[in-house]
């Protein structure tokens, strides 16, 4: 088991990325496409950093099966019930008067910030009112999704008692079924969401803007530079008015796009497009 | 001694009123950036911060994504989130799983700042229940760094220091008053 890579090993696996998959990671955040690429390292089975590479470059290893497994995971449901709450109570009930109400959530991963949300839109009475617009990273997390995203127990746990916090209108339970103590969301929740994929959220060009995107914690992933480009990207594809939700500890004050928003929550960090 | 650029405490069970001690204990221009990752409730986000500012001279922060480093600030890892430090002295923040059933995790938060500050961390683990940060101090001492427990015989829950020094050879095991005297002796 590889337990742990250098600058060096990570940059040559870098390389080995982009020359072959014309993916390019040189501007994420370095620690964590460390911890991510040590992971997955392990999981291909791969004995050291090199054999990796050399296994990228020999194409042994599909991009899909790639971006599946190094993906930066969410980790929970209902993270941070408070935010979730005032998506309910206040924002998803403003946008859902608009006709053709659309939300974008580009890079899911785990599906755990999706399936909150259209819980969120099922209890609050908004289902066919409102749709999403998912991209995930690779086919194998639209497969994982479509089949109810197949949660740990743990990860249960813990989104149960967020639910909780949250004040949600039932039990967190009637919203999964058990088999074999792995959790499956139901499919139903789902009705009103679009899955695409999209490797790589700098290409992805939606035909319409969309009243609210839903950004959170994959800022994380990036350096300045690209973190920069992809905010630019959110915010091109944000209506004048729509709202953008990030992570509560993620901030736009690195860059050049915040002079085009309004925070209008500091603590659940949700911002509103300005006026040109 | 002067050449240390950042010192890194972790803690968990028993560690809040050492902590409390030893920022009280540091003055307004201390002149290097103090990293606490202490083990805390993920889903209260608020009102560590303010519990610690009361005695502290100097501002306690939870630092968001990308912040730069700065000197004469403490700093603690937020609710929820990995910290970690970056090379170019930025935090970054992550919401990996738990590891050592934690987020923050010590371990993790160790490895990047002794990654970054190699020789020139001081890294020092106080009291707590499980054995997070015994492997991020050791990572301290193979990146040259300079290493500290508070000695367990103080230690309301002894785990986390006594795994420490079975993961490391520790450069000192000192009593509060013993790392309040020596981050004095930075200044």
């Amino acid at each position: 088991m590889v337990e742990n890579i250098g600058i060096v090993d990570t940059r040559n696996i870098i390389s080995a990325v982009t020359d072959t998959y014309g993916f390019d990671m040189s501007d994420y955040t370095f620690t964590i496409l460390k911890r991510r690429l040590i992971h997955a390292i392990n999981t291909f089975g791969c004995h050291s950093a090199d054999d990796f590479a050399e296994k990228i470059r020999k194409k042994a290893i599909p991009l899909d099966d790639f971006l599946f497994t190094v993906s930066l995971e969410v980790t929970e449901f209902f993270r941070d019930p408070s935010l979730w709450r005032e998506l309910r109570d206040k924002y998803l009930s403003e946008i859902s008067r608009a006709a053709d109400c659309r939300i974008w959530m580009p890079c899911v991963t785990s599906g755990d910030e999706l399936f909150s949300l259209a819980i969120v839109m099922n209890e609050g009475g908004l289902q066919g009112k409102i749709k999403i617009d998912a991209m995930c990273p690779s086919q194998k997390h639209i497969d994982l999704i479509k089949q109810g995203g197949n949660y740990d127990q743990k990860k249960i746990e813990v989104s149960e008692a967020n639910y909780t916090r949250y004040v949600g209108k039932t039990q967190f339970a009637s919203y999964y079924t058990l088999n074999d103590n792995r959790a499956e969301m139901k499919s139903s929740l789902l009705n009103d969401v679009t899955l695409a994929v999209q490797n790589d959220i700098l290409n992805a060009s939606p035909s319409k803007k969309y009243k609210m995107v839903v950004y959170r914690n994959k800022l994380l992933q990036f350096n300045i530079p690209l973190y920069e480009k992809v905010i630019r990207k959110l915010v091109y594809n944000l209506e004048i008015g729509g709202y953008l939700v990030i992570g509560n500890m993620e901030t736009l004050e690195y860059s050049e796009m915040s002079k085009k928003l309004q925070i209008v929550n500091a603590t659940e960090k949700i911002y509103k497009k300005r006026v040109d | 001694m002067n050449d240390y650029k950042a010192i890194m405490i972790g803690g968990s069970a028993g560690s809040f009123q050492v902590v409390s001690r030893i920022i009280a204990a540091l003055p307004a221009n201390y002149p290097l950036p103090i990293l606490m990752c202490l083990h805390r409730l993920k889903h209260i986000r608020s009102g560590f911060v303010e519990a610690l500012s009361i005695k502290s001279n100097l501002p306690i922060i939870e630092p968001h994504d990308k912040e730069p480093l700065k000197a004469g600030r403490i700093y603690l890892a937020p609710a929820n989130y990995h910290m970690y430090i970056e090379l170019g002295n930025r935090f970054s923040l992550s919401t990996e799983d738990v590891v050592n059933h934690s987020r923050p995790s010590i371990d993790l938060s160790f490895f990047s700042a002794s990654y970054n500050f190699k020789k020139k961390l001081v890294g020092i683990i106080l009291s707590g229940a499980n054995k997070d940060g015994a492997l991020g101090l050791k990572s301290v001492t193979d990146n040259g760094g300079l290493t500290i427990v508070q000695d367990p015989k103080e230690c309301q829950v002894p785990t986390m220091t006594t795994a420490s020094m079975n993961a490391t050879k520790v450069d000192y095991v000192f009593s509060t008053k013993q790392i309040i005297d020596f981050l004095l002796k930075l200044a």
